[in-house]
């Protein structure tokens, strides 16, 4: 067996209100690759955060030792020195540059004067490319290279400084089929030359594939390690999601109405990359339900309700249809006044104007309301805006409180109450508990079973998947765009959603 | 609504006592009734335009465009009125129809094709100060035919009468008053918003006395002062209003909030094509008639009125108050500065070197 080159031990990392990491300890070995599972918040971002420099040593309690020696990383750059190379799942190349200068950025290679040695700099990249026997010519510019491509000149860019250990995060989520055939024939051929790799992915064929060992991270404690051969595919499911759901979602019974809310067919194209990201996704909405929408990270969770909201893609087939009529309207705006209202998961950046008031925020979807000729009848506005402070019970002196010196909570109480202001009958709620305390938490479940109560239909989506059990009447799961189960609140368990999530036939996997 | 009373208010009050006291010690005349009377005309011609400009920079653009363009289309007046020989408020009203059109067009391409407004009013800057010559032909073109007066001359060389004065400065007081019990409705802090009130209704009484020993409230102060009140009354109380500080602040939270972001910004614009046009028939009637420099640099002047008043160029901060203090300030000192006989060299460098401090300033002010 292979010498331990990188140890975790006892790390225990907290940010105020959340313990991100519990106890985890975690060993790397020379020339093994160590895949790290877990869902969503499972905390796996975190411990690699650590083990790259970017939450720096202090800030965490236990300890990290690289070949025996203990680390203490201050820097990123601190942690390259040390041989440890993070490839995140959003590339960090300059995309105007060429293969040869991206690999060097930083350490470009120099002739007296400090002027850059272009010839030695080419040369040595062709030698890298090579020796890894990536075909890429070291002068295309990287903005000219598919997403895989760029993978790989992130890695050979790594490597190029020497990297001992390499992190992966979900190296594969943007990748076509062909292109992650070729990675993992680097990774294994890494794997020859004595380089570790710690290899981080939602895609368990993946895992199964290349891995060595498996670690399974839930709740920011280390479940279980075991080595790849002596597991299985449903045995590390069942550990990703094996918790108790308790009482915290007081989901209250209602009866669904009639249909309010009526997708079909939708196939919805990213304008940016110009690929199809949604593929013929139908459903239908009732009166007072609460539809859960789950999946995976890069499942289109998020893409589907912007679209829904006209606020992102190209519909290439399909229609959308409320109350029975057809949607026409393609702009938020409209939208709106059809009575449908998005609050978004990125409550900082979609949801609020930070340095205003909250009674600026509150009424800014609604205006129309309480003016005439264009002119805000202000006493109006600040009565609707005080019964929303009210009723949603915003912690705050007052309605003059600037929005961004908030709670995370209280943030998302006003994005919640700008929504609802606009009187609508469809409420798209994407990620509404993420980042707040429970508390929190609870109010928002208990707006959620208010809206319902008065007839509003919900359509929740979120990635933690007690949550979405505990808080809908009825789940479906993306899985790459398309639903990959539908699920009644009583057949809802975590592993046949977490399944469905990942692609899996119920049953085949899950229950063999 | 914003802070009632913030430690910028009062440094923009005090640096404007300060640079009045100045001024008043080093040329008596400074605070004299006819000076006083020419200062108000100058601060209505760069004023009007920071308006237009504070419309602009709200969400978050900017409009280099303004000082060829007024030059322009107080030129395509002049043209028609001494040229040609129509009537001057055809004229005027041509000129003014031009400004808003070209303007909305043009925020199409800004809005729409999402070319920087930089760019496209850079463009502007060029190409109206060239359309300009032509349109002149390089010639001194007077607003009126010698000797005579129209409507276009009239712009600038009317008072209003003693008792006209006084009547308008009741009326302010009315608009003011109405103003307060609108947003005392939703305010808490009555005391220092009444205080604001009461301090605005006095100035404009003291301005109209002052006006009075001279010849009365010249015309372009009173241009002035209605646009000042519509823009007030656009930010501070139409929806269109907290569209523009809502864009400005977070432009994608304004998308996702359902507001007609293009629509509005492209409003936005076209009022700033109407403001430019009564800014440069303002400007040729002062000046008497349209020369090939006319305008130029106005829009930095404009910009540094928004600026030293606390707008923040990224957009979703300023107030009409903070502005009219800043071209104020900026009226003073070329007012007084022209008084003491200093060269134009000094004056620029002057004018640059305020501009700078400002900013500086106000950075400080916001980080501690």
């Amino acid at each position: 067996m292979n010498s331990v080159i990188l140890r975790a031990e006892h790390i225990t990392k907290t940010f105020p209100g959340v313990i991100a990491l519990k106890d985890v300890s975690f060993d790397l070995r020379e020339a093994e690759i160590h895949a790290l599972c877990g869902e969503n918040g499972a905390g796996k971002s975190t411990l690699i955060k650590l083990l790259s420099g970017i939450h720096p040593h202090g800030s965490y309690d236990g300890r990290f030792e690289v070949n025996g020696a203990e680390a203490r990383f201050a820097s990123i750059a601190d942690a390259g020195r040390t041989g440890i190379s993070v490839i995140y799942q959003e590339l960090a190349l300059v995309e105007e540059m060429t293969v040869a200068e991206n690999i060097f950025l930083g350490r470009e290679p120099k002739r007296w004067g400090g002027l850059i040695d272009w010839p030695t700099m080419f040369r040595e990249a062709k030698a890298l490319l090579d020796r890894f026997q990536v075909v890429l010519d070291p002068a295309a510019q990287v903005s000219s290279l598919g997403v895989g491509q760029k993978q790989l000149v992130e890695i050979v860019k790594a490597l190029g400084k020497d990297s001992k250990i390499l992190i992966l995060d979900e190296p594969t989520a943007a990748l076509a089929e062909h292109e992650v055939l070729v990675l993992l024939d680097i990774l294994r051929d890494l794997r020859k030359r004595g380089i570790a790799c710690i290899y981080i992915s939602h895609k368990l064929d993946e895992v199964f594939a290349i891995a060595d060992r498996i670690t399974v991270l839930r709740d920011g404690t280390s479940i279980v390690t075991k080595s790849a051969a002596d597991t299985s595919k449903s045995e590390v499911i069942k550990h990703m999601v094996g918790r108790e759901i308790n009482d915290l979602f007081p989901r209250r019974a209602s009866t669904p109405g009639e249909i309010i809310f009526e997708t079909k067919n939708l196939t919805v194209r990213d304008a940016a990359t110009n690929e199809d990201r949604l593929h013929d996704i139908s459903f239908q909405l009732r009166a007072g339900e609460v539809l859960g929408i789950g999946g995976l990270m890069g499942a289109g969770r998020t893409e589907l309700l912007m679209h829904l909201f006209g606020a992102w893609g190209e519909r290439r087939s399909g229609s959308v249809s409320i109350s029975g009529k057809a949607m026409r309207a393609s702009k938020p705006a409209d939208i709106i006044r059809e009575g449908l209202v998005l609050v978004s998961e990125d409550r900082r950046r979609y949801g609020l104007v930070l340095e205003h008031e909250i009674g600026f925020n509150l009424s800014l979807s609604s205006l129309e309301q309480f003016s005439s000729a264009g002119f805000i009848n202000q006493g109006r506005e600040t009565t609707r805006n005080r019964h929303f402070f009210d009723s949603l019970r915003i912690k705050a002196t007052s309605l003059q409180a600037t929005a961004g010196k908030l709670s995370g909570g209280n943030q998302q109480k006003i994005v919640l109450g700008k929504a609802l202001m606009t009187e609508p009958k469809v409420v798209l709620l994407d990620e509404p508990t993420r980042g707040i305390d429970v508390g929190a938490k609870i109010e928002i479940y208990e707006i959620i079973n208010r809206l319902t109560a008065e007839g509003k239909a919900v359509i929740l989506v979120s990635s933690e998947l007690p949550e979405l059990i505990g808080m809908s009447d009825r789940i479906l799961m993306l899985h790459e765009g398309r639903i990959g189960g539908e699920f009644s609140r009583a057949e809802a368990t975590q592993e046949k959603l977490m399944a469905a999530a990942m692609g899996h036939v119920i049953g085949a996997t899950v229950e063999q | 609504m914003r802070p009632a009373l913030s430690l910028r208010d009062f440094s923009l009050v005090i640096a404007l006592v300060a640079i009045c006291a100045f001024f008043g010690w080093r040329a008596p005349e400074f605070l004299g009734p006819r000076n006083l009377s020419n200062l108000m005309v100058e601060l209505s011609l760069n004023a009007t335009l920071a308006m237009g400009m504070l419309l602009i920079i709200l969400p978050g653009h900017i409009d280099l465009s303004v000082g060829s363009g007024l030059a322009l289309l107080g030129g395509i007046a002049s043209v028609l009125t001494t040229k040609a020989g129509w009537p001057a408020p055809v004229g005027l009203a041509l000129g003014f129809v031009a400004g808003v059109v070209i303007w909305y067009a043009k925020s199409w391409l800004i809005v729409h094709e999402r070319i920087p407004a930089f760019i496209v009013t850079l463009a502007g800057l060029l190409v109206y100060r060239g359309a300009f010559w032509l349109v002149i032909h390089n010639e001194t073109v007077p607003v009126v035919a010698g000797g005579q007066s129209n409507v276009y001359s009239l712009l600038s060389t009317s008072h209003l009468s003693p008792v006209m004065g006084y009547a308008l400065a009741a009326l302010v007081t009315i608009g003011l008053a109405a103003s307060f019990a609108m947003t005392q409705r939703s305010s808490e802090k009555s005391e220092a918003a009444f205080l604001k009130m009461f301090i605005g209704a006095q100035a404009v009484f003291l301005l109209v006395i002052v006006a009075n020993q001279h010849r009365g409230i010249p015309l372009p102060a009173l241009v002035f002062g209605v646009i000042c009140m519509a823009t007030y009354a656009l930010t501070q109380h139409t929806a269109m209003g907290r569209y523009l500080y809502a864009i400005g602040g977070n432009a994608e939270a304004a998308v996702v909030s359902g507001i007609p972001v293009q629509r509005v910004v492209m409003t936005a614009f076209g009022i700033m094509g109407g403001i430019v046009a009564v800014t440069g028939f303002l400007l040729a009637s002062y000046t008497g008639n349209s020369t090939t420099d006319l305008g130029e640099w106005m829009e930095l002047d404009a910009v540094a009125a928004c600026v030293i008043g606390g707008v923040s160029l990224r957009g979703g901060r300023g107030s009409v108050v903070g502005v009219l203090f800043g071209a104020l300030i900026m009226a003073c000192l070329i007012n007084g500065m022209t008084l003491l006989s200093v060269s134009p060299e000094y004056k620029l460098v002057a004018r640059g070197l305020v501009l700078l401090a400002a900013v500086w300033m106000d950075m400080r002010v916001n980080r501690s």
